[in-house]
């Protein structure tokens, strides 16, 4: 893991007394509202429905077991004693009192930590691939290239007031679980033909309101030339991104509406001028970021094998969770587990403290002190043998973290909602749960299989809804909750926006809905290889719009 | 931010501290009377005899807002006293990007200045991107200046005006010249 040296923690103490600074005069009145926010926008404090909230880092979901029990201290001594894990790979608290802030940030700072650039219209938190450095299909580790672009999109001074917000992902291995392509640059990792690592480069990815598939403007870039070559797309950018609408100002709308030929020549232009600065990487300080993300040395454990085989046989529940939840590693004998947040009938992406320190400990133990957080609202452990398999499952139950449903129908991502968010249309949160419960039965969602459903509260789509094989949108209408359908999403190498199926639900009906959907799956595959996204794909909507509308009017 | 108490008059700082301001801005060049040195909006300065521009009694600076081109300017720079590039709002950046090219990649000699709505968390952004100086008329970034507080950060993760690199670390990174 990336380790914080004096430039790191000079940078990091110096903008925290800032923001103490501005807290003070924010409480003694000496800033109004609308003075302390954009200070405290980029401290990553919102103010939300009920309070103000705080957005925390987790640059590219790594975290260590240090990290992770110290916010599992935060949220017991500032919070309510839970924390929730967003779709960016970061962590909010909604509760917590200004006062505190500052003395938040400090403990943050303590365990290499912060809450910068987690809002408003810069370079955001910067995401990568969960399973990195741990994942079998992986051609090279993520995470020290997202760490540069960390370092370099920290504070930019060119860079800070951009016409919008913006997010970059980076992906190491084909199989892409950072869903780059709906971010504002995607990059992924690859060899050329000589072996040479290096990214093919998407731009102009997006959800929200208008949501747009990126455009690949670059097959193979040169390590060396990653911040000489995202310079120059911030650039263009910053000088032709639309500033006289919000909602047009990302720079998708940018791509769509210059085209992407001639955005790519002005990529191209703006990058000729730039490609041998000071930005020009050397291979040098490449391999001193990449040697803090070296692979862990794992001891051979072939004894697992036998072991799990006979712990499968006799528990059918921890088989189902194997199955389900771990994944292959790079090495034989270890596994990638997910520790799913989404308890049947529970809370997407909430945590306990409780939970968060178990976390720790276990990481600590048996995952070579390391931890993820995924895009999906789970965490995960990369690194755990075989042969320790069943004891980790043991210590997981024990706090309600073992639920078998890793990929499944109840692994719902759902934004916050109205329950938290000044800016949405409808509930999401009891949504999820209700959907979770409904199809709580495990054998009934294994046999559903892979399912990817995801609902957002309103048009921003912070709940990735358009990229769902199943989407769920909360719009009001009248005064009422309304929930619209889409299908056939999907966020990862085949990228995909999903189709409205037609008029919304209301939340007495959503759930029905999404059962006649899947029921009308079970019907129409040709066996349980084909997936709900492949059987879309072939079939298309009709199926799934005949079965909805017409029973619908059946029913009335 | 903009709605803080604002001097009606505004000055004109650069790291060395406030100083007098020269230059007057105005539309045309016949408002501008006999002054020694204007400053004049591009459309303007452009439609000016070269031999006007040019003159040796009287310096002729030239306006920006954010969404104009600098494109034209490039081949002239030399003759340029001072470029004024427009903050018309802090959340608009885009001057930012035009400093940097001008300075950096055109190596602009004369005055880059910041006029608009300049706010103290920026004038460390503004002088790295290559600003000279900046015209401030925002209350509390007036006093935060006077007292030499630039809510700067001790170290930077970019390349930028006024700082130089370290020995012994990362390429992107830089310390205040200062240090
Ligand atoms: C509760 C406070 C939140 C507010 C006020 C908020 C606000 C917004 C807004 C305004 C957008 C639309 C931006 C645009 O289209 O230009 C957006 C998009 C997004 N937000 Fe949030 N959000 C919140 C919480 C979250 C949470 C909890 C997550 C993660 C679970 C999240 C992740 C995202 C993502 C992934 C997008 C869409 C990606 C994209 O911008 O293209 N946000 N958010
Ligand atoms: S999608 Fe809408 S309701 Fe949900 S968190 Fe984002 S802004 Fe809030």
């Amino acid at each position: 893991m990336y380790r914080y040296d004096e430039f790191d923690h000079a940078f990091v103490s110096a903008r925290v007394e800032q923001f103490k600074d501005q807290v003070e005069r924010r409480l003694a009145g000496e800033l109004t509202e609308d003075q302390f926010r954009p200070l405290r926008l980029m401290n990553g404090v919102y103010l939300q429905l009920h309070a103000y909230m705080l957005r925390v880092a987790i640059p590219y979901g790594t975290l260590s077991a240090r990290q992770m029990r110290k916010l599992a201290h935060i949220a017991r001594t500032y919070d309510r004693g839970y924390g929730h894990f967003t779709t960016r790979q970061n962590l909010q608290y909604n509760w917590p009192a200004l006062k505190d802030m500052p003395k938040v940030l400090d403990e943050l700072a303590e365990v290499e930590m912060h809450a910068l650039q987690t809002s408003g219209n810069c370079i955001r938190n910067v995401t990568a691939d969960h399973f990195a450095g741990a994942a079998a299909d992986e051609v090279a580790d993520p995470r020290p290239y997202a760490e540069i672009l960390r370092q370099w999109s920290s504070m930019h001074p060119e860079f800070s007031y951009l016409p919008r917000k913006f997010k970059i992902a980076v992906t190491g291995a084909e199989r892409d679980r950072a869903a780059i392509q709906v971010h504002d640059i995607g990059l992924h990792l690859k060899r050329n033909e000589a072996g040479e690592i290096g990214f093919a480069v998407y731009v102009g990815g997006g959800q929200g309101r208008t949501p747009m598939v990126a455009k690949k403007i670059r097959d193979f870039l040169p390590v060396e030339d990653l911040l000489t070559y995202t310079t120059a797309i911030m650039r263009v950018y910053n000088l032709n991104g639309r500033r006289d609408n919000k909602y047009k100002a990302r720079i998708k709308i940018l791509v769509h509406e210059t085209g992407t030929e001639e955005l790519t020549r002005q990529v191209e232009t703006e990058w000729l001028a730039l490609k041998n600065s000071d930005l020009k990487l050397p291979q040098t300080d490449v391999d001193a970021i990449d040697s803090y993300f070296r692979p862990p040395h794992l001891p051979l454990r072939p004894e697992g094998w036998s072991a799990l085989a006979g712990a499968r046989k006799a528990d059918h529940a921890f088989a189902a969770w194997v199955d389900q939840n771990v994944t292959p590693h790079k090495n034989p004998d270890y596994g990638v587990v997910t520790i799913s947040l989404k308890p049947i009938g529970g809370i997407p992406g909430d945590a306990t403290d409780a939970q968060m320190d178990l976390v720790a400990d276990i990481a600590e133990q048996f995952s070579q002190d390391e931890i993820r957080v995924s895009h999906e609202q789970n965490l995960i452990l990369p690194h755990v043998a075989i042969a320790d398999l069943r004891i980790v499952y043991d210590l997981l139950l024990t706090d309600g973290l073992a639920t078998a449903n890793a990929g499944l129908i109840t692994d719902i991502i759902a934004c916050p909602g109205l329950d938290y968010c000044a800016l949405a249309t409808a509930r999401s949160i009891p949504v999820a749960q209700r959907i979770s419960e409904r199809f709580a039965d495990p054998a009934r969602q294994a046999d559903i299989g892979e399912l990817k459903l995801k609902i957002s509260g309103c048009i921003n789509a912070c709940g990735h809804h358009h990229v769902g094989h199943i989407g769920i949108l909360g719009v009001e209408k009248k005064g009422e909750e309304l929930y619209q359908i889409s299908l056939g999403g999907s966020g990862d190498e085949v990228c995909t926006i999903g189709d409205i199926t037609g008029r919304g639900f209301s939340s007495e009906e959503i759930v029905d809905a999404i059962e006649t959907i899947v029921d009308r799956y079970l019907e129409v595959r040709t066996d349980k290889e084909e997936t709900f996204l492949a059987a879309y794909r072939r079939l298309g909507a009709a199926p799934f719009k005949d079965a909805l509308y017409s029973e619908a009017a059946n029913a009335a | 931010m903009t709605d803080i108490s604002e001097k009606p008059e505004s000055q004109l700082w650069g790291r060395e501290g406030f100083r007098e301001d020269p230059y007057i801005t105005v539309e045309t060049l016949e408002e501008a009377g006999d002054a020694p040195a204007v400053i004049l909006p591009l459309a303007v300065w452009l439609g000016l005899d070269e031999g006007v521009r040019n003159a040796t009694n009287r310096r002729i600076g030239v306006s920006i807002a954010p969404g104009e081109s600098i494109d034209p300017l490039l081949p002239l720079l030399g003759s340029i006293p001072v470029i004024a590039l427009q903050f018309p709002a802090f959340n608009d950046g885009r001057s930012y990007s035009k400093a940097e090219v001008l300075k950096d990649r055109h190596q602009f000699q004369g005055e880059l200045r910041a006029v608009g709505d300049v706010l103290i968390d920026q004038v460390a952004y503004m002088l790295r991107t290559g600003f000279d100086t900046l015209k401030v008329t925002h209350a509390v970034t007036l006093t935060r200046l006077a007292d030499h507080n630039l809510h700067d950060t001790p170290v930077y993760y970019q390349p930028g005006r006024g700082s130089h690199t370290k020995a012994g670390t990362y390429s992107w990174r830089r310390v205040p010249d200062t240090q």
